[in-house]
C-alpha cells in the first residue's frame, strides 16, 4: 500500500469532521496544509478496516494567521496502533 | 536493463513530474479531499491564491514514492515528515530527491524548475 494513502485513513475520515464544525470556525478556502508528519508502528494491509480518531492538539493565532495542529491515531482491528499523523494547517487572513 | 541503471547508488532516488490540473483534479477525488482551492480556478483566485494550487499530499505522495525506493520498499518506511513550503501549480515541473542522511534516514527535497523549494527540512525514517 502507499504510504502516503495515510491521507485517506489518518486525515480524510477525521479532518472533514473538524473542517465541518461550526465552532471551530475553520475557513476551508483559506486553509493550507503546512506541515504533515506520518510514524507507522506498520502499514495496513488491503482488506484491514482501521479505526481513526483525532484531536485538535493546538490551535494559536499569531499576526493573523491562525495555526492549527491536529493528530490522528490510527488502529487496527486488535485495537493495535498503526499510524500516528500529526498535520499543522495555516489559516490565512 | 542497462548497466548504469543496474548499479546506481543503491540508496538516492529522484524523479521529476509535471503538475496538471487533471492530475491533481484526479488526486481530490482519490484522497476526498475536494476543496474548490484544487479544483476551481475562478474560486481559488477569489481566496487570494493564482489560481487551483496541488495538494500538499499530492506532492508528499511523490515524496512518499522517491523514499520508498531509496529505503528499499513502501513497507520500510517508518517515519515521512513534509513541509510545505511553496505552492505548487498546474505547469509546474518539480523534482523530488530522497538521499541518504545517516542509517535509517533520508533527507527529502523538492524543487521546481524556477529552483524554488517547494518542501523544506523534509525527511524519513526507514527500517532495514
Amino acid at each position: 500500500m502507499p504510504p502516503t494513502f495515510a491521507a485517506a485513513y489518518s486525515l480524510g475520515v477525521t479532518a472533514p469532521q473538524l473542517f465541518g464544525d461550526d465552532e471551530a470556525a475553520v475557513d476551508f478556502a483559506r486553509l493550507l496544509h503546512a506541515e504533515q508528519e506520518f510514524t507507522w508502528a506498520r502499514h495496513p494491509e488491503p482488506g484491514e478496516t482501521v479505526t481513526s480518531q483525532a484531536r485538535v492538539a493546538s490551535d494559536v493565532s499569531r499576526r493573523g494567521m491562525r495555526f492549527l495542529s491536529f493528530e490522528t491515531d490510527t488502529k487496527d482491528e486488535a485495537g493495535e496502533p498503526l499510524c500516528r499523523s500529526r498535520a499543522l494547517f495555516v489559516i490565512r487572513p | 536493463m542497462s548497466v548504469e541503471s543496474a548499479v546506481r547508488d543503491s540508496a538516492l532516488s529522484e524523479r521529476s513530474v509535471s503538475f496538471t490540473k487533471e492530475q491533481i483534479a484526479a488526486y481530490a477525488q482519490a484522497s476526498g479531499d475536494l476543496n474548490p482551492i484544487h479544483l476551481d480556478d475562478d474560486f481559488a483566485r477569489s481566496v487570494g491564491l493564482p489560481g487551483v494550487i496541488a495538494h500538499g499530499m499530492l506532492q508528499m505522495g511523490l515524496a512518499g514514492v522517491v523514499a520508498a525506493e531509496a529505503a528499499g520498499g513502501p513497507d520500510k518506511l517508518t517515519r515521512l515528515y513534509c513541509r510545505f513550503a511553496g505552492m505548487v501549480v498546474p505547469g509546474d515541473t518539480v523534482t523530488f530527491t530522497a538521499e541518504p542522511a545517516g542509517p535509517g534516514k533520508l533527507h527529502l527535497r523538492a524543487v521546481n524548475q524556477k529552483g524554488e523549494a517547494v518542501l523544506t527540512k523534509s525527511s524519513a525514517d526507514f527500517k532495514s
